[in-house]
């Protein structure tokens, strides 16, 4: 019922972004990250038209756009957190070790984004939260002169005209016709341990649209505000 | 039955309304060297495969052998030179006969589609068949008619559900004791109604994509046609594809290409056979010359091992035999291809088998091409039906050719055993 007010009043302000976060227990004894050497991977970033029909149509300039903005964002936020701060292009990295742990990066990403956000669970996971890339992340922390990265990957979608004109006609028959959503992902990774230490879900309010500048920030500082270093 | 064919040509009423909405006029091959203005959906879809491009790149599966990949761009230039400095190919160790063109100029070529063609002319008839889809932009183009048919989709499922709610409207407020009954049967049609649309928009969907195949199947000939090569080499690629299957060790490859269904993104081989046929206006079945086949056997030689290795791990020991076959026509590489086709027997283990495999090896052997690995599983075989003194000669004439193999303690335990007769 709380959650459901909360959504109610995200609506009525249309201002708010939502996170949920998940991290690794103090129980399962995990060493904070002590130093702060962090090392920014650039941003995933798709976005995508929402047609009336609901088919979702790839944006290559508001995709670069929001990575240019995400990134400047991120960085701002993180640079005050950390003594140095680098940031690694994968598109350029992705030969030898380094291009295998931002792959394998990738694919532990999406598992948490399955088994931690959505509706399923692993049973031999039972509530840990002890997703791991291997220590052999210490090669992309030696690589980098990094004691953690961090990752993170967007996805969006934006009502066409067309599918706006369908909401409002819709909606007079009391038919939902969702107008698309902005999703981002963040992982902190401990490059000492290579375990994720730390993950973030938020969900973007209509004021932080990414596309633009200050909507980026908002965004940053809403998905940065409890991570652990 | 009335019903059925009642809703069969409704569906294809919608079908063809459907068609007349997302088909566009043709355009023309995309010019050399255009890149997509940046706010287009080309352009979203441009990104998309570049991003796809980048784990070609970084793939355990992309083939670095320089020389085979300027080969193969070298066929590719000559069928298509306007677009040869924007196309990159990729050849890829993959044992299925296949190739592929992404929107943005990246070409996949699968091994197992190099080792089976069997001169340049089939190799550049399938490349010619890919640059086709890149030249008339058809994943822009699939993209456009998808966004158009499901808008149109979505139109006419509100209309039919508009129309129903009215009916329903105007039949309770007629006030007849009928009036539930009839609200029922309105809203069961209107249902179906829809679900016919769903169903006939998804089907001109695969209609469209089948288009674009036969479009490329048609363009494709016409360039490498063009280019001086052999028109019969089109229709005998996709004899052999027919042929091949029809080997299959499994019951639904054999059947696959046996019916046509409205929810198939390519046209059925026998279709695409008939077609270029007529274009080829030839016997398809015509066999290239052996000096044809030697020449682009040149170019594949360094792996062909390798790629037959590969092959057998498909299990599906029916086709590769029947491509052992067809590798040994020109009477070259005969060592290697009969040291595979002794594995393929030996992995298979049917009944038999070990005498089928033992016949291959030593066919093997008798070739200098032979790899040594022949000699330890002819031993191997023979040790098996227990032609102890033979299964010796080959063990022993593995570790001349081989001394320092990491394999010889266990070959000489072999060896060992077969002397003291400890193993049978």
């Amino acid at each position: 019922m709380k959650q459901f007010l909360a959504l109610l009043a995200c609506v009525a302000l249309a201002a708010c972004t939502t996170t949920n976060v998940r991290k690794v227990n103090q129980a399962q004894n995990v060493a904070p990250i002590t130093s702060t050497r962090g090392l920014l991977v650039q941003p995933d970033v798709n976005l995508y038209v929402l047609t009336a029909a609901g088919m979702q149509e790839r944006r290559e300039d508001w995709s670069r756009m929001a990575q240019t903005n995400l990134a400047e964002a991120l960085k701002a936020e993180l640079s005050s957190r950390t003594k140095t701060l680098r940031v690694l292009d994968p598109q350029v990295s992705m030969d030898g070790r380094v291009g295998q742990l931002i792959r394998l990066n990738s694919a532990v990403g999406a598992s948490v984004a399955i088994f931690e956000y959505g509706p399923l669970k692993l049973p031999t996971k039972r509530g840990a939260f002890d997703w791991t890339l291997g220590d052999g992340a210490k090669l992309l922390g030696e690589a980098q002169g990094a004691d953690y990265a961090l990752f993170v990957s967007a996805n969006g979608t934006y009502a066409s005209a067309g599918r706006k004109a369908l909401m409002v006609g819709a909606a007079l028959f009391g038919v939902a016709v969702p107008l698309g959503q902005q999703q981002i992902f963040a992982s902190v990774v401990d490059l000492h341990t290579g375990r994720l230490v730390w993950t973030n879900v938020a969900t973007a309010g209509p004021s932080a649209d990414i596309r633009s500048a200050e909507g980026a920030r908002s965004l940053a500082t809403s998905l940065l505000k409890d991570i652990p270093v | 039955m009335s019903w059925l064919r009642q809703s069969a040509a409704i569906a294809a009423s919608i079908a063809l309304l459907l068609n007349a909405t997302g088909a566009a006029a043709q355009p023309a091959f995309r010019p050399a060297n255009l890149k997509p203005n940046i706010s287009s959906a080309e352009a979203g879809i441009w990104g998309a495969s570049d991003k796809a491009e980048a784990a070609i790149r970084s793939s355990a599966d992309l083939n670095r052998d320089v020389q085979l990949t300027a080969y193969v761009k070298g066929v590719l230039c000559r069928i298509a030179p306007e677009y040869c400095s924007e196309i990159r190919v990729y050849v890829l160790d993959r044992p299925f006969l296949n190739a592929g063109a992404w929107p943005n100029g990246a070409v996949e070529v699968n091994s197992g589609l190099l080792l089976r063609a069997r001169t340049e002319d089939e190799l550049s008839f399938v490349l010619g068949h890919e640059v086709t889809h890149f030249a008339r932009n058809h994943s822009l183009r699939q993209h456009e008619n998808e966004k158009a048919t499901r808008n149109a989709m979505l139109a006419l499922q509100i209309g039919v559900t508009l129309g129903a709610a009215a009916a329903m409207y105007s039949a309770a407020s007629t006030g007849s004791p009928y009036a539930s009954s009839t609200i029922d049967s309105i809203s069961r049609s209107a249902q179906s109604l829809n679900n016919l649309i769903y169903l006939a928009g998804v089907a001109s969907l695969f209609a469209y994509s089948r288009e674009s195949e036969s479009e490329a199947d048609e363009f494709g000939f016409k360039r490498y046609h063009a280019a001086g090569y052999q028109a019969a080499a089109a229709p005998s690629i996709w004899h052999y594809v027919e042929d091949e299957n029809a080997a299959s060790d499994f019951d639904a490859v054999r059947r696959s290409q046996a019916r046509a269904s409205i929810y198939m993104t390519h046209p059925i081989t026998g279709q695409r056979i008939a077609a270029l046929s007529a274009m080829a206006g030839t016997d398809a079945k015509k066999d290239p010359s052996r000096e044809e086949q030697l020449r682009y056997r040149a170019a594949i030689r360094p792996h062909l091992a390798a790629w037959l290795k590969d092959d057998l791990r498909r299990r599906d020991f029916g086709q590769t035999l029947f491509l052992l076959d067809r590798l040994s026509e020109p009477g070259e590489d005969l060592g290697v291809i009969n040291f595979y086709r002794g594995e393929a027997f030996r992995l298979r283990r049917k009944d038999g088998d070990v005498e089928k495999a033992v016949a291959a090896y030593r066919v093997s052997v008798s070739y200098a091409d032979a790899p040594p690995a022949s000699y330890r599983e002819l031993g191997e075989a023979l040790r098996k039906i227990g032609d102890k003194p033979s299964a010796q000669e080959a063990f022993r004439t593995y570790l001349q050719k081989v001394p320092d193999a990491q394999d010889r303690w266990l070959i000489e335990a072999s060896l060992k055993s077969l002397e003291t007769g400890g193993l049978k």
